[in-house]
């Protein structure tokens, strides 16, 4: 079994930076639950798609073999820095690269010395993996790919975890509903800024925690529209075709907001 | 203290290429050259920045994106590798910039004065973004002005461009009122692209130039027709097409530097001169400048 286990889950820096705050405690709480799950699967490799790395002219993959550093949040700098230490799988990586062109998709490795890796890559990073124990491999949001192309991405992940004979975790990183507050708030006040969006977000939440693939297939283009979804929910494209498109069931670990945005912590049933 | 003034405004776009071309010793990627046309054009902004002798050049960029509010770099010196995310292979450059920190808090304060969310950014190791790298090299190489960064709030693309590019024009008022008040001689710096639709390869070399055209000759035709009006001074009629010009051209403008700059000018129906167009990756380039001194609308230093 290639792909041992999948998560969904938000790229904001908040639950890492300000995990004091109760509203985004308990996010912060519920990864370190998904981080849990995900070492028990005991993968190699977390293949990380994230919304935040955007790509405009090929699909980037990160390839430099120790990717580390000091990032700063381009909009949360007042809560701190966040580190970075990651270890590419750069075979499972380059066999991904190269199996893109089957699909049509023009893929580029990115090996630099202070890349900017993402804020949503070092979260899920550092959130599911705080020991550094894991490789990973990292793949970004081309801004023209749509849904189907990013199932691909997803699908080829897999089929180089199969082909390499890895045990790979998938993580779709992004938020789900999109509308935030504009304003400085009081952040323990913070709540989903829509009504809609939220009954949204949790009618889907509970589309997946049934596994009801056909309702679900057929209410994220939907979805997508009307709870503006970070980036169209393409992170989650990417685990259906990481995990063949299909699962039994999920478990939601946290569902909240995130400045006014909706984001949760799922962990699929495989 | 004499009442500061802004005393020219520059489109100025940030294209990494650019740098590329030009091989300044910050910049680790070498090439064989490319884009002459615009860096002849900078060179005549550089020029022109000699003579003016400013005390700051602010710069608003597309690639400091931010959504709670409008934010101001608030660290009086920074420096490190900005690497582009888009274009690593061609930009990798080390940067060691000042803040105008006054001038910075001056300007946060008066945008939340005129009711904007604005916020200072303190963090020491905070990168600077590539947008205000390239523009700010373009445009001064020395590096030896005093700088105030100011990031491109989402609103025009969270709410409607109209909206969003009203509130940009009610930064560019405060902005003002803060080098005004500040006794400061600015230079603003608008860091945009015109027409932004770009080709979705990349030529092998990046720098032959014999690839580079614009990638739509409706993109073209637009800009033409913008830099027509701009070279006349008709700015209020700019401005009237501004949102179709956005719509139909992808242009880059809508990111809000544009309409920052020309509020915090009042908007002069006066004639730019234009010091160079050129595509890079198909997106449509010009440097042009406003120089209100010459115009007599500022003082010489």
């Amino acid at each position: 079994m290639a792909i041992v286990s999948a998560f969904l889950i938000p790229g904001s820096p908040l639950p890492y930076v300000q995990r004091d705050n109760p509203p985004w405690a308990a996010m912060a709480d519920a990864m370190d639950k998904a981080g849990v799950a995900l070492a028990a699967s005991k993968p190699d490799t977390i293949a990380i798609y994230s919304t935040q790395w955007l790509a405009v002219l090929d699909q980037l993959w990160q390839v430099r073999p120790n990717p580390t550093g000091l990032h700063v949040d381009e909009n949360w700098h007042e809560y701190g820095d966040l580190p970075f230490d990651m270890r590419t799988d750069t075979a499972l990586t380059e066999a991904a690269i190269a199996m893109t062109d089957g699909y049509g998709i023009r893929s580029k490795g990115v090996d630099y010395d202070q890349f900017p890796v993402d804020t949503g890559t070092i979260v899920a990073s550092n959130f599911l993996d705080p020991d550094n124990k894991l490789q990973t491999l990292v793949t970004a949001n081309n801004l023209y790919h749509d849904w189907d192309i990013t199932v691909n991405l997803g699908r080829v992940v897999r089929e180089a975890a199969e082909k390499l004979e890895r045990r790979v975790a998938i993580v779709g990183v992004g938020g789900l509903s999109g509308s935030f507050f504009r304003h400085v708030i009081d952040i323990a006040d913070d709540h989903i800024a829509s009504d809609g969006e939220d009954e949204w977000n949790r009618r889907m939440l509970g589309l997946l925690e049934a596994g009801d693939m056909e309702a679900i297939n057929g209410a994220c283009p939907e979805y997508a529209q009307q709870a503006k979804v970070e980036m169209g929910f393409k992170h989650f494209a990417f685990i259906l075709g990481g995990i063949g498109g299909t699962f039994a069931s999920a478990t939601v670990h946290h569902y909240g907001p995130l400045y006014g945005a909706g984001g949760a912590v799922v962990e699929f049933g495989l | 203290m004499s009442k500061g003034e802004i005393i020219a405004g520059f489109l100025a776009p940030h294209p990494p290429h650019l740098v590329f071309g030009e091989n300044p010793e910050q910049n680790e990627p070498k090439s064989k050259g490319g884009w002459e046309p615009l860096r002849w054009a900078y060179e005549r902004a550089r020029a022109n920045i000699d003579e003016m002798k400013p005390d700051v050049l602010l710069v608003h960029s597309p690639h400091w994106i931010t959504q709670q509010g409008h934010h101001f770099l608030g660290v009086e010196h920074l420096s490190g590798k900005s690497v582009d995310p888009i274009f690593p292979n061609i930009f990798r450059y080390s940067f060691e910039l000042e803040v105008d920190v006054e001038l910075a808090e001056a300007c946060c304060g008066e945008a939340a004065d005129l009711g904007l969310t604005s916020k200072m950014m303190r963090n020491p190791n905070f990168r600077v973004d590539y947008g205000t790298i390239t523009t700010l090299h373009m445009i001064r190489p020395q590096w030896d002005i005093p700088v105030v960064g100011i990031s491109a709030n989402n609103s025009p693309y969270y709410l409607t461009t109209e909206e969003g590019l009203e509130e940009m024009d009610t930064l560019g008022k405060a902005t003002r009122k803060a080098i005004e008040a500040t006794g400061r001689r600015a230079v603003l710096l608008a860091s945009n692209t015109l027409c932004h639709y770009h080709f979705s390869e990349e030529p092998i070399p990046p720098e032959d130039m014999s690839q580079e055209h614009p990638e739509t000759f409706d993109g073209y035709l637009w800009d033409m027709r913008m830099i027509e009006l701009l070279r006349k001074g008709e700015i209020a009629e700019v401005f009237r097409l501004l949102p179709q010009f956005i719509e139909e051209a992808f242009a880059e403008v809508k990111s809000g530097a544009f309409t920052w700059m020309f509020s915090a000018m009042d908007y002069p129906e006066l004639p730019g001169e234009l010091h160079g167009y050129g595509t890079v990756i198909g997106t449509g380039n010009a440097v042009m400048e406003w120089n209100l001194i010459k115009a007599g609308l500022a003082r010489a230093a």
